[in-house]
């Protein structure tokens, strides 16, 4: 697999505050990559260098090969950058805007890529009307087009479903899969780290200007120590609780579900002593750790740094 | 320094449809004032001829009423295109596309020339009605319209980048196009100014406009049209390399 991305020792300061230090990554074509971090790790900045909306300070970042400063034609070319804000040129119907754009990149009659897309983003029937006509969500798919429309190896959305309605969501996921499929990288921020869990291999999870950490969406989650274990009983569990002594659990109001949440290893001695309390237990569950507690164990780990 | 044609056609397109869109307001609500100024001093100074030029007023003022209309029009076109941009966010998309730096420049710049030029004839169109139509030399009026139109479309879009909002726009126009134009010598020969304010004429860079079309309309001029041509054509050249650099060092659009 080759180098998609190769990010080299970018640092950017406004002022004081440094939005990205030190900053080393590579993406390889063809994967579904999740950039993670609280609001002000320095996603979007990272995404503005790459896209030429932001100036570095150092460093050197290069798009399939091609650094993004001397050959930006190409690197512009290769990328489709689905920014994090709405945006919409007022005067252009859908169809106008994805004309123009194919324009900007330099493609003359694109209708066939056009309608491929509204009909992809169920915009067709929007495609005559201005964008002030359409729709928070549908702004979004038109923007997701846009970016699309000069059919780029490399798709980076930025938080391409915040605010967005649960079918649409779906519906982008669908495709942003395809697209995948098809071998086009994905980068992909976002704030619901179950969307990242569920559709990234590899994941950098950004605190505070840096990489902490980037590995495999595996092996980040079984770098966690963590399975919860929920337990239902037929009756209630009161008066028990001296059997559980030594185990660390909360139960429920009704006094019939407890949680627990243990390392690995004590998972047989848990198991072994709800048990012995010889109740009739009419449902189990164990859990595996997600993403979200390695996003924040990762991101407390800056804190505790400073 | 190559120019990818489709990519800055595109963008050339999209300057030329916006504000055709808008036609009413971007061309023809420039032709009310201008037609106003036509039938108010055609009627009132019907029988005046300008000191030292031996023309009707009216035949005097026409060359500087399209100059006027051309000047603010190329401005409003590109200030309020990029001014627009930045507010509704879509400057991002000038700066995600592959746009060398010349490109955004030239693109823009062609795109205040045709509204500018647009109004410029139309302006003339209706001045035929009033002076008859009369041009001594036609190709040389064009030429200067082409190069007054290309500078003040670059200011526009100096003052588009510089702008943070509407307002800031305004401040170009108000305090900077107007009074330049209007004491350029679009009403008046400045020759006839009395004392300094003749002298102090010949800082402003309009009056040299002006002054070269009017030579174009009447074969008159208060000073030789081929010095108006240098300065002019400096001006475009300044401008292009300024404008150029505030693109390639993304002024107050890149972070």
């Amino acid at each position: 697999m080759s180098t998609a991305i190769k990010i080299r020792e970018i640092n950017k300061s406004y002022g004081e505050l440094q939005a990205l230090d030190d900053i080393n990554l590579d993406i390889q074509k063809g994967e579904f990559f999740g950039l993670l971090g609280p609001n002000g790790a320095g996603k979007s900045t990272l995404i503005g260098i790459l896209g030429g909306l932001v100036h570095k300070d150092s460093g050197e970042v290069t798009v399939l090969g091609n650094d993004i400063i001397t050959d930006y034609r190409k690197t512009k070319k290769s990328l489709g950058i689905v920014p994090q804000e709405i945006t919409f040129d007022p005067y252009f119907t859908v169809r106008e805007t994805l004309e123009i754009h194919s324009g900007y990149f330099g493609i003359k009659d694109n209708g066939d890529k056009i309608d491929e897309l509204l009909n992809a983003l169920s915009l067709d029937d929007k495609a005559e009307i201005g964008p002030r006509q359409l729709s928070g969500g549908m702004r979004r798919r038109l923007l997701i087009a846009k970016a699309l429309v000069h059919d780029p190896e490399i798709i980076v959305l930025d938080e391409p479903t915040a605010g967005v309605d649960v079918e649409l969501r779906n519906s982008l996921w669908e495709y942003v899969i395809q697209l995948n499929q098809q071998g086009k990288t994905i980068i992909l921020t976002t704030h619901y780290l179950e969307e990242a869990e569920a559709l990234c291999d590899r994941i950098a999870i950004m605190n505070k200007g840096k990489i902490v950490k980037v590995d495999s969406k595996e092996n980040l989650i079984n770098s966690i120590d963590k399975k919860v274990i929920s337990v239902k009983f037929a009756a209630p569990v009161k008066g028990f609780e001296k059997e559980l002594v030594e185990i660390d659990f909360e139960i429920s109001d009704d006094q019939r579900q407890i949680k627990i949440e243990s390392a690995k290893k004590n998972l047989n001695k848990i198991l072994k002593k709800i048990n012995d309390l010889n109740l009739d237990i009419i449902d189990m569950d164990i859990e595996s750790a997600k993403l979200e507690d390695v996003f924040i164990k990762l991101t407390n780990l800056g804190d505790d740094d400073n | 320094m190559t120019i990818n044609t489709i990519t800055f056609l595109s963008l050339v397109k999209r300057e030329v449809s916006r504000f055709s869109k808008v036609a009413i307001q971007t061309i023809f609500a420039p032709l009310i004032s201008t037609g106003l100024y036509l039938i108010i001093f055609s009627y009132s100074f019907q029988n005046r001829e300008v000191a030292g030029y031996g023309i009707p007023y009216i035949n005097f003022i026409v060359p500087g009423l399209i100059m006027m209309s051309l000047i603010q029009n190329s401005f409003a076109n590109t200030s309020s295109s990029l001014i627009g941009a930045k507010y509704n966010g879509i400057i991002i998309d000038f700066l995600l596309a592959p746009f060398s730096h010349i490109e955004l420049t030239l693109g823009f710049m062609i795109g205040g020339m045709v509204r500018g030029m647009l109004v410029g004839s139309v302006t003339y169109l209706v001045a035929t009605f009033f002076y008859g139509g009369a041009v001594a030399h036609p190709f040389l009026a064009v030429f200067f319209a082409i190069l007054v139109s290309s500078i003040f479309s670059l200011f526009g879009i100096i003052a588009g980048l510089w702008a943070e909002k509407f307002d800031h726009v305004s401040i170009f126009s108000n305090f900077f196009i107007t009074p330049l134009t209007f004491l350029s010598g679009v009403f008046y020969s400045v020759k006839g100014l009395p004392g300094i304010w003749s002298e102090v004429s010949l800082f402003n860079p309009v009056f040299y406009m002006v002054d070269a079309v009017r030579y174009s309309f009447v074969g008159q001029s208060d000073i030789a049209p081929a010095f108006s041509a240098l300065v002019i054509g400096s001006l475009v050249v300044i401008l292009l390399v300024i404008v150029t650099y505030l693109f390639k060092i993304g002024y107050k659009v890149k972070s």
